[in-house]
């Protein structure tokens, strides 16, 4: 190179990008463990107890400053998250892949239009899809509930899969199907022996990416979520706007640490094949 | 060349989708625009008349009875556009020289870089805007940590300014704008780099007439995909905003869940929505389906 004053700058630049986009993260788990029950970020000693009482587990601090909501409603959120979003993927997998297999294998007409409206539910703003869902919800008298949050999640979770596993089947070898339609394979052999596993692992990262997005939408589930099926996400944003509290910092640890081994899991898997 | 059976099992893959996103995403959507050319209710709901001063409220005409041409309204959405505008500014300054830096390294390293950059944007939304309150609150971290080394003697109070919301929406799309432009970047000829420099180009020449007209659809995308999720935001400026900067998407929430005029935040949604289409048309028009896809 022969200018490496500048690439120095880059460099310097790009340690700073990485600085700006982990120190937000890093602060809010250090101070997770902050023990001063006033000032969260006046540093005053190490404790675990801020997660004991996120449990409802009795902590001298808690004591002092009763600050939990109630961890039996912390608890319900996250089971909901779970369901709709275990459910969703399941939905969003098989359909989202059937798609990707028709998109992808046949040629048809209507092909085109298939592709937009499958782009379409992931460019559409969080609040219009949101505000759209709400509306067709209460005008055909749809009770909004986990029902209601698992349908909201799927419109755009299909097309996330889609996405996906198209990209899996374009990288795919198709002498591979041929060879198995000449040597007398039926289709359905030939999928299940042939393509099925060459995409599984497009599949696999499909699935994780949905899982992810379902449980860590917002907006959309803060519109279409009924009173009493609240998931994680809208529980901590309604727990925010009522004002910050240190539970706060290790509940948003621990979602850390459950979305980086989500994310560790799919580069397992991608590295794998 | 289609056999019967192509045809049956064409429509058993596509039939789940198809009845889907048709009853559940073109339905919703659809319902959406009939609600904006419906009277409001007056305790909130719909009557089934059309209707169409929910967008002479915003726009510039009114019956003078129910609705109100307020230019408040027309205010609230230019600053949304303003804000999402200079969001795209920040994101493709802060992520254009990110991006040459990361494609300068080896492939080794590139890999890993990448995957550290887009690691933290898989975590929860909210999780990611929590850190920025803590930091940003008049007792948070900045404050706080600025007065410790006695650069200041009073709590600043960033939190609750365009500046807050502004960082919180560059810091929650970065890889909105990263990655198309690295996708871009990466893709690069390098011999037409080194042609430029043979030819007596310095680096910055290179940049202006080489680089950066070659990495213009990255910008582009980038830029889409940032502008989007930012003008409907209301997340941000919620938590981050708060009263003080309200934008189109605090708007809308109002109007569903306080002000309950369902007509009049649908006929909000239909202009953001309207200014999506414009822009997906325009890009494609441009740049071309491809780079969308990626």
């Amino acid at each position: 190179m022969k200018h490496p004053w500048l690439k120095r700058l880059l460099s310097l630049h790009g340690f700073l990008f990485l600085a700006f986009v982990y120190a937000p993260i890093i602060i809010v788990v250090v101070y997770s463990f902050n023990s001063h029950p006033v000032n969260m970020m006046v540093w005053k000693d190490f404790t675990f107890d801020w997660y004991l009482s996120i449990f409802g587990n009795p902590t001298k601090l808690t004591e002092q400053t009763l600050y939990v909501e109630s961890t039996d409603q912390l608890l319900s959120a996250v089971k909901n998250s779970l369901t709709v979003a275990l459910t969703t993927t399941t939905f969003a997998t098989i359909v989202g892949t059937a798609t990707a297999l028709a998109i992808y294998r046949y040629h048809f007409k209507l092909k085109p239009f298939y592709q937009g409206l499958l782009y379409m539910p992931m460019v559409m703003p969080d609040i219009v899809l949101g505000i759209a869902l709400l509306v067709f919800f209460i005008n055909f008298g749809v009770k909004l509930g986990l029902m209601s949050i698992i349908i909201g999640h799927c419109t755009f979770l299909i097309s996330y899969v889609f996405v996906v596993v198209s990209a899996r089947l374009a990288g795919m070898d198709s002498t591979l199907e041929e060879a198995s339609a000449d040597l007398g394979a039926n289709p359905w052999a030939t999928f299940r022996r042939v393509t099925f596993p060459q995409i599984l692992p497009g599949i696999v990262g499909g699935a994780l990416l949905a899982f992810i997005i379902s449980m860590d939408d917002l907006v959309i589930t803060y519109f279409i979520a009924g009173v009493d099926s609240t998931t994680l996400p809208v529980f901590i944003y309604g727990m925010l706007r009522r004002g910050v509290k240190p539970e706060i910092n290790a509940i948003a640890t621990l979602m850390l640490l459950f979305s980086f081994a989500i994310a560790a899991l799919g580069l397992y898997f991608r590295r794998r094949n | 060349m289609a056999t019967k059976r192509d045809l049956r099992s064409l429509s058993t893959l596509l039939t789940p989708s198809t009845l889907f996103l048709g009853v559940f995403f073109l339905g919703p959507l659809a319902v959406m625009v009939i609600f904006s050319f419906l009277e409001p209710g007056i305790y909130g709901g719909v009557v089934w008349n059309f209707y169409h001063w929910n967008y002479g409220r915003i726009l510039g005409w009114a019956d003078g009875e129910w609705e109100d041409f307020d230019p408040v309204y027309i205010d609230i959405f230019l600053r949304s556009v303003r804000l999402a505008l200079t969001n795209v500014g920040i994101t493709l300054l802060v992520c254009y020289p990110a991006a040459l830096w990361v494609s300068g390294l080896s492939v080794r390293w590139r890999t890993f870089v990448v995957f550290i950059i887009t690691l933290p944007f898989f975590v929860s939304l909210v999780v990611r805007l929590f850190c920025w309150v803590l930091i940003l609150r008049p007792s948070g971290f900045l404050s706080t940590s600025l007065m410790g080394l006695g650069i200041i003697s009073e709590p600043i109070d960033i939190i609750y300014t365009e500046t807050a919301v502004l960082i919180g929406m560059a810091y929650i799309l970065l890889p909105f704008m990263f990655l198309p432009l690295y996708a871009s970047i990466e893709k690069l000829d390098h011999s037409l780099l080194e042609a430029s420099a043979d030819l007596g180009a310095n680096p910055f020449q290179t940049f202006w007439r080489v680089i950066l007209p070659c990495t213009l659809p990255g910008i582009a995308a980038g830029a889409v995909l940032v502008f989007i999720p930012s003008l409907g935001n209301f997340i941000v400026p919620d938590l981050l905003g708060g009263a003080k900067v309200m934008m189109i998407g605090n708007l809308i929430e109002q109007q569903f869940l306080s002000a309950r005029n369902w007509p009049f935040g649908s006929a909000l949604s239909v202009m953001i929505m309207l200014v999506m289409f414009m822009l997906i048309v325009f890009y494609l028009r441009r740049i071309g389906r491809s780079e969308i896809v990626r």
